[in-house]
């Protein structure tokens, strides 16, 4: 147990350091922090009231922030090491192919998780110096769900790395991710609006697309709404880990047989 | 019955459709031994070298490695394993990917620390210990190469065309490591183009046509003699007019 520990730390920690060299998280930050500030400290034509909707404009940059860098660690977990050939030595170890997929998706959720940290501290930390309220509960149960999106996203985007190539794979999870966060609710109207063939494939959709609007709490926080019930927070990070593992399971079922 | 092979392969097929990439290979390699693995492109080594890591499977025939599966974790444990040419993580240094290689073993860190502080010295890494992967050159990302497959302290060691691309320096370098790892009782086993530093530091030679064993024989027996050298061997192996 001692030594599967050892190995899953040391693969997760390759995948938080590598994001951290590279810079990425570094640029996406810098250019996050560049709309935030003046969307924050800006109140339009004078209005206060106003200002929500700018609250809702950067937590939406968040959002689509935090998909970027979640897609982008995890899509990019194996494609590299088959192109630089680094799988050979790193499969030569005595470390099984099982360990190396949860080792590698702890690091991209690791990596993912601890920018969307840094971006709700920015967001929580603009807002409390301009209203003066401090990281409310719905602000913390809004960040436990984007915390639910992000395990699945990942997930998603290291099923994706093991079948497609990476471009492939970027964009047709980027689709699925932001077609289910803005329409996702609408689609079972969708489904029964549609004629066949369309309403079978939406319908498809529906059943086995990640249901990430779930997770979404934007509007919740930005209009002070008052929090969730706990279940139902508990409810949906259920949903989030359950479609996680079942991502990795198929993932791990396809790595298995993977020849290299 | 006791055997003193730490490579094993028997009858060993491997098809890739038609085409048999390794084809009835029977070869041993002894304890203590350099083999050296020769071949033109194409003959099938780099896949015999997958069969032996538990890569691949064969079709026919038996793998055994250090008396068991290569696939078995304990088996694994005591192999060390160079690819050809791999580009390792660009935005590690020396220490982290010993570190991070280390880690997969499952060592702990402070044995960890130890061997890679004594390892990057060995081959010859010390002065760019601070420097990213993606900054070193061929022979270097080589030399970094040797490092993680001795950081666990390996028994045999399988290197893939391990002096591929290195400078006349750095192949003597590589050549004394390796001639010291022997010294320390480490088998090796690697493949080749070069018949020159094959014949300079290897033991035994097995040469590879088509995917079937050619030729197999202690270097010893050839080296040095004008007539009958490695590369004559290896031309008359492969089919090749020898001139007189």
């Amino acid at each position: 147990m001692i030594v599967w520990l050892r190995q899953v730390r040391a693969l997760a920690a390759l995948a938080v350091l590598e994001l951290y060299r590279r810079k990425d998280l570094a640029v996406v930050l810098i250019l996050s922090l560049l709309i935030l500030c003046p969307l924050i400290f800006f109140t339009p034509f004078g209005i206060s009231g106003a200002s929500r909707y700018v609250n809702e404009m950067a937590m939406l940059l968040i959002w689509i922030f935090s998909a970027v860098i979640a897609l982008g660690v995890s899509a990019r977990l194996f494609p590299p090491e088959f192109e630089s050939r680094t799988i050979f030595p790193l499969l030569a170890k005595p470390v099984g192919r099982g360990t190396l997929l949860v080792g590698k998706y702890l690091g991209a959720c690791a990596a993912s998780l601890s920018a969307l940290l840094l971006f709700y501290l920015a967001y929580g930390v603009l807002v409390g110096v301009r209203q003066g309220v401090w990281f409310p509960v719905v602000f913390l149960q809004a960040l436990l769900l984007h915390a639910g999106f992000v395990i699945v996203v990942a997930a998603l985007g290291l099923l994706g790395s093991l079948v497609l190539t990476p471009s492939a794979n970027l964009t047709i999870c980027a689709l699925l991710v932001g077609g289910m966060f803005f329409y996702g609710q609408r689609l079972p109207a969708l489904v029964a609006a549609q004629p066949p063939p369309a309403n079978a494939i939406l319908g498809l959709i529906h059943w086995i697309g990640p249901h990430v609007e779930f997770f979404d709490m934007r509007r919740r926080v930005v209009h002070e709404w008052p929090p969730l019930p706990w279940r139902v927070c508990g409810a949906v990070m259920l949903y989030a880990v359950a479609y996680a593992t079942v991502c990795l399971l198929a993932a791990r079922s396809i790595f298995m047989r993977k020849k290299v | 019955m006791a055997t003193n092979n730490v490579v094993e392969l028997h009858g060993v097929t491997r098809r890739f459709g038609a085409v048999a990439a390794v084809d009835r290979l029977s070869l041993e390699v002894r304890q203590g031994e350099i083999m050296g693995f020769l071949g033109t492109n194409g003959a099938g080594k780099t896949t015999t070298i997958k069969l032996m890591l538990g890569f691949t499977h064969p079709d026919e025939g038996t793998v055994s490695i250090l008396g068991g599966a290569p696939e078995r974790p304990a088996t694994r444990r005591r192999i060390g394993y160079m690819p050809e040419t791999a580009y390792y993580y660009p935005y590690l240094n020396i220490h982290e990917l010993l570190r991070f290689y280390g880690g997969i073993c499952g060592m702990d860190t402070a044995t960890i620390r130890a061997r890679s502080a004594r390892l990057i010295g060995r081959v010859g890494l010390a002065d760019a210990g601070r420097r990213l992967l993606r900054h070193y050159s061929k022979g270097m990302l080589q030399r970094a190469g040797i490092a993680q497959a001795l950081l666990h302290d390996p028994d045999l060691l399988i290197l893939d065309e391990p002096i591929t691309g290195l400078d006349p320096l750095a192949r003597i370098q590589f050549r004394d490591l390796l001639l010291e790892l022997r010294g320390e009782g480490k088998t090796i086993f690697f493949s080749s183009h070069e018949l020159s530093e094959a014949e300079l530091i290897c033991d035994r030679v097995a040469i590879l046509k088509h995917g079937a064993l050619v030729w197999c024989g202690a270097v010893h027996e050839v080296a040095g003699d004008g007539a009958q050298n490695l590369e004559r061997i290896f031309l008359r192996q492969l089919g090749e007019e020898v001139a007189p």
